[in-house]
């Protein structure tokens, strides 16, 4: 058994999976508990986390959750609004530069783009840049990602389509738009990670709006390791749910397989 | 015994066909022309497999025939529904069943048929009746409400052949149907390929093969694609053999065959 765990490939039975799994959790825990425990601590000990997670929570932990998952619910929305017609348009001879040119904005710096945004008439409120700021960040790697995926479709299912009488546009919605909806919905997961991880940059341009990456900035501001690794668990354990959510919703479909990657 | 039969109207005219993509010429003056084979008591189609090395514009040749892609120069003409007014093949005149057999990844067996039928302009009212009565006859009614990706791949083969007869009418063109399929498998595709055969006058199937042994004891006629010369690598045809007239199309395998497929093999080697 123990060759077994120390020999690549090797594939481990359920029972023994789930056992390395405990024993990994117990192993960090226990590193936690003793790396606190001496006079210099590397992290702050569990009770000052759990403190700084009871006075967050008095503090309006749940509210700032919502806000946050509020500016990401739209960033997502308005992102998906602008990318996927983009990425579909893209197979138009017409847009295919534009959009091309697009995807290559994810080049561009995060402070750049929110000074422009910033001085933009547009933006009339410190939530509506957070959400730009977001949604640009989104886009453009939601269209790279989509231009990936429709660029790997084989051809034959192309020919498939147009074999079967169908014009150009029946063929972009049976072969691209509803024919991929699941990797829409994987490439989404994906880039909620990244925009989940930038949570607390944007959050942090404008305190006011609220939001996890607020707590963390005020409590960055007083130095409490308690409360600002309190916080990166909450952002964490909801971003981990946010993922398992959209994996369900991608397996939903009953035409893709657990076992696609 | 060598059968009777007489020779109908054209039902395939390849007419000097080349296609060059980019710079590169892949398959140059190609001329096939198949008539609607008669045969008194027997009602079929016309079978026809296309042999050669890889590399030599089979695909090719195969997606101009279906007008997936426009040849550089020539005509492939087909019947139309007015008699002698041959019209020019364009997409969806004639089947294409890949050595994948792509389908649809999104709608199960029976969602493909119908939107299949639909296309093939079957009446609104017949179409359920229609893809049922398929999905019976070629043993897939148990696994209507499947999608592709959970069938076997006899079924999904089975579900594209059926969904280009039911779009596209008499002709199917078929690239390495027995292509990695196990001894059982080949048998049932067989069979498939001669109920579709028996299926209509018209009916026209045309299907490559690495399997010269194959070849022979399904087609009617064969047609060998090669370089026509060493320093020339381009696809053209390089014979043809025409089974009907050589008395050995619809008899038991036997020695005369045997001997074709050594000719074939040389024509192949060859070229």
């Amino acid at each position: 058994m123990l060759k077994k765990l120390i020999t690549p490939f090797e594939v481990l039975k359920s029972p023994h999976n789930l056992a390395l799994i405990a024993f990994w959790l117990v192993a960090v825990i226990g590193f936690w508990y003793l790396s606190t425990t001496g006079q210099k601590h590397l992290l702050p000990s569990p009770q000052s986390v759990l403190k700084g997670l009871g006075e967050e929570y008095q503090e309006g932990l749940i509210p700032h959750i919502m806000s946050s998952l509020s500016l990401c619910a739209q960033a997502t929305f308005w992102a998906l609004l602008v990318s996927l017609p983009l990425a579909y348009l893209s197979t138009l001879p017409l847009f295919h530069p534009v959009i091309q040119g697009i995807s290559k904005f994810r080049y561009l710096p995060l402070t750049g783009i929110t000074f422009y945004l910033a001085t933009s008439p547009l933006i009339s409120s410190g939530r509506a840049m957070q959400v730009g700021v977001l949604v640009i960040f989104m886009s453009v790697y939601f269209v790279t990602s989509l231009l990936s995926v429709i660029s790997d479709i084989p051809e034959e299912e192309f020919d498939h389509a147009r074999s079967l009488k169908m014009n150009r546009w029946e063929v972009l919605w049976h072969v691209i738009i509803r024919g991929r909806i699941d990797y829409a919905i994987e490439i989404l997961r994906q880039n909620l990670a990244i925009v989940w991880m930038m949570l607390v940059t944007v959050e942090s341009i404008v305190m006011s709006a609220g939001g996890l990456g607020t707590i963390i900035k005020n409590a960055d501001r007083y130095a409490n390791h308690g409360r600002i690794f309190a916080a990166q668990l909450v952002i964490l354990l909801i971003g981990i749910l946010l993922d398992y959510l959209l994996s369900e919703l991608r397996y939903s479909f009953p035409y893709v397989n657990r076992t696609q990657k | 015994m060598k059968h009777e039969y007489k020779l109908g109207g054209t039902v395939l005219l390849v007419d000097n066909v080349s296609v060059t993509i980019g710079d590169k010429p892949i398959i140059e003056n190609v001329t096939m022309e198949e008539h609607d084979v008669i045969r008194d008591g027997h009602s079929q189609g016309q079978m026809i497999a296309v042999v050669g090395r890889s590399g030599r514009g089979k695909s090719t040749l195969f997606k101009t025939i279906t007008g997936l892609r426009k040849p550089t120069k020539g005509r492939i003409l087909i019947p139309s529904d007015e008699a002698n007014k041959p019209i020019e093949v364009k997409e969806g005149d004639v089947g294409f069943v890949d050595q994948k057999y792509t389908l649809f990844r999104h709608l199960t067996l029976y969602n493909q048929l119908k939107l299949a039928a639909k296309k093939g302009n079957i009446p609104e009212g017949e179409i359920h009746s229609r893809v049922m009565e398929l999905l019976s006859k070629w043993g897939l009614e148990k696994a209507k409400d499947q999608y592709p990706g959970h069938c076997s791949g006899g079924q999904r083969q089975r579900t594209a052949i059926l969904s280009q007869i039911l779009s596209s009418g008499y002709f199917l063109v078929l690239d390495e149907p027995f292509s990695g399929l196990d001894v059982g498998n080949v048998e049932d595709v067989k069979s498939m390929l001669r109920l579709v055969n028996a299926s209509h006058e018209l009916s026209t199937i045309i299907f490559s093969t690495h399997d010269i042994e194959l070849a022979v004891e399904l087609a009617d006629k064969i047609y060998v694609i090669g370089f026509p010369s060493q320093d020339k690598h381009v696809g053209t045809i390089v014979s043809a053999f025409d089974l009907k007239t050589l008395g050995l199309a619809w008899q038991p395998y036997g020695k005369d065959h045997i001997d074709l497929v050594h000719d074939i093999k040389k024509k192949i080697l060859a070229s």
